[in-house]
């Protein structure tokens, strides 16, 4: 924590020691900021900077001020049209959309965010190069700086594009879903008709309350546990199942290897989608499964058991709650296991033969081999892996989603807040912003998986990237 | 508080702009009503005709001689306005049902839009869009969705919340509000302002059945009609745990559950004591009909499966289903309304809800006068017999209602018959997941006490 | 004698699980090649056999399935944004395991944690930034919006590049090779198998997704849809009933390509998979 607050002090310090210390052509370039280059004839920079400049301040001026000046209110006036009937054409007044001003002004003030941080090294550049030019040094040529973003600057080339588009396509939509959880975006307010504004931590509040009505608290709490039931079942299923099954397959008395393999892997080859949607409808309650559990009396087994109520004439597969969530975790097994087989398969090709062997010397049983040589190296080896697969398991949407698409609660508590027994919080807050158009809540959800996931994944990563082991094994 | 505001700026906007256009719009106005006149007179001579289609008509002709007084059509001098004003390609796009049948139907039909204005360099795109999505799609971006888009009634009060809908202010070549049945013109509106083309009036449900195992005795009541099936070992299907469905029984028992404008939510009684049948009693009898091992429940593809393999010879359904069922039942194809249910002890007529499609004009077109001359070319009376007889869904236009060829569809002969039982579908969204919820608990039959079921229920559908 | 028994035993159950594993895809098959349009529920195999289901999707688009445009689609945002990632994926793995700058771990952890926050809730936002753009609507939009943020997946190839020697580059810094070079030269043709990977994965999401594409292609012309859009379409309530068979026989002719790139690039992948794993 200190370390980042000297970080900071330093920082700012040098802006101003620049500012102190910088000569005329330094100062100038407060206002112009390519004109410290120019002075000291890297003339092409200077033109670059100031253009750039002259491009922040167009956009800002000309575009994204008025957005930004609007944000306190998100917009105040709304839209009204009127239709002149005799020529049939109409008239809008110049109305705000809440959308826009929150959208462009997240835009507007990360541009200016990152102006500020430009001008403040620019000026330290310039006053470096001051520097340079009072001590005799050499100055790069623009032939020079160019070379050197192909050499030790190569990472600023590298970076650049991919970075510009993870800031478009990751971090203004993120920073936008933030603060939409913080205003009453929802069906009574939409835009561009409505205008919708900033309400505080209501949002937050309704989340953990439990009233008739209003019960976001109780199917919050329930489909959290399951979502996290679901991540580590779902996990942990395919995890050992597919190495298992490696193991079956690389076994040395196992026949015709690569054709079993490949009797897994054609599961992969269709599109996941595509296999969800059709495993859905075979265990649909009158789907083909039922049916031939019907003719082999299979259904009226589990009805004399006590299984299946004696009100239903079919198996309810995908249709309440309890089997539901066991065929959901079943299905995944179906589609996760052929993946997992595939990377396992690999890695237990790379376990060193020695180690093996000398085991098997020593009289170990295949079992012994297993679980005190195989799955320690496995682990070893993929737990980084393991933790990922978990996180995207508490975001699993499409096998959760495509699977319970047609399943309706009869908890009327889930109901009355649009949730379903079997939903992940991923596939609610779909639920809720397709269906419902429920922006604020499904932020507000979003919010809370997200720091589930940060927290799950520092814990785990934290020892990963403290620790210095990339250089172990270049 | 803010919707209200607009609505009442609405409708000031319309009464001003009715002033304006009387003068040129009476003569259409008699015409309409002329026609009606006629069709009416000439569906009297051909026999017996169908009670229903006549009162159809006859509430139609009500309603025309009532307008005269308050409503006009437009003035044609906007449409030559609009014509001299135009100079660049118009463009439109139409979002209509993606099934085969109409598409090809409403492409003829632009066409022959495109033809009435032969002056005008027309770009109309139709696009396929499946009707019970529309909502969702057009209010994720308004912008960005179609100019005219058909949808079912039931997603119109939240279209109109939006404010994705453009108010048909005024009317150029006919009158919908004349021409249509008063039923569906109802449904298009909100606080008296239409806000879409009344399109067709089959969304509703009825029964199909096999003639061939079923008598029309048999057909009348649940109790006969199971017993029926039960003794030839065939099935009965209705999805009795949809909310679209559930509701019948409850309204035919004189529970009510609809949407109150005012505050926005719905109202509901069907956990109510002091009624002739009390919720309870509507519950109890829902699963004594399910308990019978001839019911099946079961959605519409299922439904259609086990009819095309001669398992189930009936089942409560839609106009949309209407080819599955002639396929599947060849000769014995038959349509009814609903039979009746027994209440504790009394025969009781299922009621259920009647819905429509209409065709709306995005607030925010680009064109707005086209598009608004579009949707009244599509929902003329013309347009609506083409889509009927292509699609085999019931126009909302009285005169081509009661046309012989609509009419003696059994499919909607079946629906008109119902129409008497039926009411309008206007709910507010929490209705669907609480009544679905309840549906699936009665028809398992495994709650303990019918009446806090129906509390939850209804605390669940007025919130 | 025990040991023949034991393998018998090993197989049958091998077999059973491959059964197992196969059952749904013999279904889709065979369902492909009914000439029932709905879902048989009653029967596994179709009672009547044949092609039309395939004819249909090729020769006879309609309103509601063009497969032949749907195919052509996937196959240009496929191929555009595999290229475009797979450089991303490589440049940014690149710079976090190759070189040393200021900021490094912090920007490392910064990515992890960005790829945590649930992609399907900022969506909308997506879309509205891309219609700001001015590329909603469009295959440019797709593609951008399946290669923009890739670079966020460095992490497998990171691990990977992590393991060629750093002696090899050393060297080549001593003759005089700058950064360009020697990612161009020299890490770029030792990495096969983690390109392959990467070029599978990406180009196999545009054929995979059908949220995004739904949200973002606004048309209702089934000529601009994705593979994924128009298969998902085709199984919705009103049209099952009509088009079921035509959905497996679609999900059929979606298999072959995929299959295909897998099997010759299978070898690749496991290295891919496991090379970037276990230094991960």
């Amino acid at each position: 924590m200190k370390k980042v607050l000297d970080a900071l002090k330093k920082y700012f310090a040098d802006f101003f020691t620049s500012i102190r210390k910088g000569d005329i052509w330094t100062k100038l370039s407060l206002i112009i900021m390519g004109s410290g280059y120019i002075a000291r004839k890297q003339i092409i920079k200077g033109i670059l900077i100031t253009a750039i400049e002259v491009f922040f301040f167009a956009f800002t001026l000309g575009f994204s001020l008025e957005y930004i000046s609007k944000l306190n209110t998100l917009g105040t006036v709304q839209r009204e049209e009127k239709l002149d009937l005799t020529t049939l054409t109409k008239t809008v007044n110049d109305y705000d959309n809440s959308l826009l001003i929150l959208l462009c002004g997240v835009i507007g003030i990360l541009f200016i965010v990152a102006f500020i941080l430009l001008y403040i090294s620019n000026i330290k550049k310039v006053y470096e190069v001051q520097v340079f030019a009072e001590k005799g040094k050499h100055i790069n040529t623009f032939r020079e700086d160019v070379k050197e973003l192909v050499g030790s600057k190569f990472h600023i080339t590298l970076l650049t594009l991919p970075s510009l588009g993870v800031i478009i396509m990751n971090i203004i939509p993120i920073i936008f879903m933030i603060c939409i959880a913080f205003t009453n975006y929802d069906m009574d307010h939409q835009p561009p008709t409505y205008l919708f504004t900033w309400v505080g931590l209501d949002n937050f509040k309704n989340l953990f309350t439990s009233t008739s009505t209003i019960t976001f608290g109780y199917a919050f709490v329930r489909i959290l546990i399951w979502t996290l039931i679901w991540a580590f079942l779902a996990t942990f299923t395919t995890y050992f199942g597919g190495i298992l099954l490696a193991k079956f397959i690389n076994d040395r008395k196992t026949k015709c290897k690569k054709l079993w393999r490949t009797l897994f892997v054609v599961t992969i080859a269709i599109p996941q989608f595509v296999t969800l949607l059709l495993v859905g409808k075979m265990f649909s309650d009158y789907g083909i499964v039922n049916s031939i559990c019907n003719k082999i009396g299979l259904t009226a087994f589990l009805q004399d058991i006590g299984l299946v109520s004696r009100g239903l004439s079919y198996i309810p597969f995908l249709s309440k709650p309890g089997w539901i969530h066991v065929m959901v975790v079943l299905i995944n097994i179906w589609v996760g296991v052929p993946y997992q087989m595939l990377s396992a398969t690999g890695i237990l090709m790379n376990i060193p033969e020695d180690q093996l062997e000398s085991a098997k010397i020593d009289g170990a049983t295949e079992m012994q081999i297993f679980w005190k040589i195989t799955m320690p190296y496995m682990l070893f080896v993929t737990g980084p892996s393991l933790i990922t697969a978990f996180i995207a398991n508490i975001n699993n949407f499409n096998v959760i989603y495509l699977l319970t698409n047609d399943y309706v609660t009869t908890n009327m508590k889930f109901a009355n807040s649009n949730a379903k027994e079997a939903d992940l919080l991923i596939t609610w807050l779909f639920t809720l912003t397709n269906d419902y158009s429920n922006y604020k809540m499904a932020s507000v959800i979003g919010i809370c998986v997200f720091v589930i996931c940060a927290v799950l994944t520092l814990i785990s990563f934290s020892r990963m990237i403290a620790g210095n082991k990339e250089e172990e094994f270049q | 508080m803010k919707r209200r505001i607009i609505s009442m700026l609405l409708v000031a906007t319309v009464a001003s702009s009715l002033m304006a256009g009387c003068g040129a719009s009476e003569q259409t106005q008699e015409e309409t009503s002329q026609e009606t006149g006629a069709e009416t007179t000439e569906s009297d001579s051909e026999a017996d005709a169908d009670n229903a289609v006549e009162e159809v008509s006859e509430a139609a002709e009500e309603v025309a001689d009532t307008t005269e007084t308050t409503e006009s059509a437009g003035n044609a001098e906007a449409v030559e306005n609009l014509i001299a004003a135009t100079e660049d390609t118009v463009d439109l796009t139409l979002w209509c049902s993606e099934t085969e049948a109409y598409q090809t139907v409403m492409a003829e039909l632009v066409e022959d839009f495109k033809a009435q204005y032969p002056d005008i360099d027309f770009n109309i795109t139709i696009g396929a869009e499946s009707e019970a999505n529309c909502k969702d799609d057009v209010l994720v971006d308004v912008e960005a969705a179609a100019d005219l888009f058909v949808f079912p009634d039931d997603q119109l009060v939240d279209l109109v919340n939006a404010g994705a809908l453009q108010s048909i202010d005024a009317t150029f070549t006919y009158d919908p509000k004349t021409a249509n049945a008063e039923a569906t013109v109802d449904a298009a509106s909100i606080d008296g302002t239409l806000y879409a083309y009344p399109l067709t009036a089959s969304n509703g449900y009825f029964l199909f059945y096999n003639k061939d195992y079923l008598t029309e005795e048999d057909v009348a009541s649940w109790d006969s009609l199971l017993a029926a099936a039960a003794e030839q070992g065939k099935t009965v299907g209705m999805e009795v745990s949809g909310a679209w469905f559930l509701y019948g029984f409850f309204a035919g028992a004189g529970l009510d559950m609809y949407l109150d404008d005012a505050t926005g939510k719905n109202v509901c009684n069907w956990n109510a004591t002091d009624t002739q049948y009390t919720g309870a009693d509507v519950a109890t009898a829902i699963t004594e009909i399910c308990k019978n091992e001839a019911m099946v429940n079961c959605v519409n593809e299922d439904a259609q499966a086990f009819a095309l393999n001669g398992e189930m010879i009936a089942d409560v359904n839609g106009t949309w289903a209407t080819n599955a069922f002639m396929e599947a039942y060849g000769e014995g194809y038959a349509a009814v309304k609903l039979p009746t249910f027994t209440v504790n002890g009394d025969q009781v007529q299922m009621g259920s809800f009647a819905g429509y499609k209409f065709i709306g004009v995005n607030a925010y077109s680009q064109n707005p006068g086209w598009a608004m001359l579009l949707g009244e070319f599509l929902s003329n009376e013309d347009s609506q017999t083409k889509i009927a007889v292509a699609t085999g869904e019931g126009p909302s236009n009285t005169v081509s209602a009661s046309s012989e060829e609509i009419a003696s569809a059994p499919a909607l002969a079946a629906l008109a018959e119902q129409s008497e039982y039926a009411d309008l579908q206007r709910v507010g969204d929490n209705y669907w997941s609480p009544a679905a919820t309840l549906g699936e608990s009665i028809v398992e039959g495994n709650y303990t006490d019918a009446q806090t079921l129906l509390d939850d229920a209804v605390a669940g559908i007025t919130q | 004698m025990k040991k023949t028994v034991n393998m018998v035993i090993r197989h049958i159950f091998l077999a059973f699980l491959a059964f197992v594993w196969l059952i749904p895809i013999v279904w889709l098959l065979a369902t492909s090649f009914s000439s029932y349009k709905g879902i048989n529920t009653m029967h596994f195999f179709p009672t009547e056999w044949s092609l039309d289901n395939y004819m249909q999707l090729f020769f006879r688009p309609d309103t509601v399935a063009n497969f032949p445009a749907w195919f052509r689609n996937s196959m240009i945002i496929g191929v555009f944004s595999c290229i475009i990632s797979t450089m991303f994926v490589l440049m940014v793995a690149y710079s976090m395991s190759c070189m040393r700058f200021n900021g490094r771990k912090a920007v490392m952890s910064f990515a992890i944690i960005l790829g945590m926050f649930p992609g399907v809730l900022s969506m909308i936002a997506v879309y509205f930034v891309m219609k700001l753009i001015g590329l909603s609507n469009s295959l440019v939009g797709l593609i951008v919006i399946y290669s923009a943020g890739s670079g966020l997946g460095y992490l497998i190839c990171k691990g990977f590049f992590d393991t060629i020697p750093v002696s090899l580059r050393e060297s080549a810094k001593l003759e005089g090779a700058n950064e360009l070079i020697i990612f161009s030269k020299i890490v770029i043709p030792l990495s096969k198998p983690i390109i392959v990977y990467t070029v599978i994965n990406s180009f196999l999401a545009p054929w995979m997704d059908f949220v995004m594409a739904k949200l973002m292609i606004r048309s209702k012309d089934p000529g601009d849809w994705t593979v994924a859009m128009g298969l998902f379409n085709l199984v919705q309530r009103t049209l099952v009933g009509d088009y079921f068979s035509v959905f497996c026989a679609g999900g059929i002719i979606v298999a072959i390509p995929i299959s295909v790139l897998f099997v010759v690039m299978q070898r690749f992948y496991v290295e891919g998979i496991t090379g970037g794993a276990v230094k991960g």
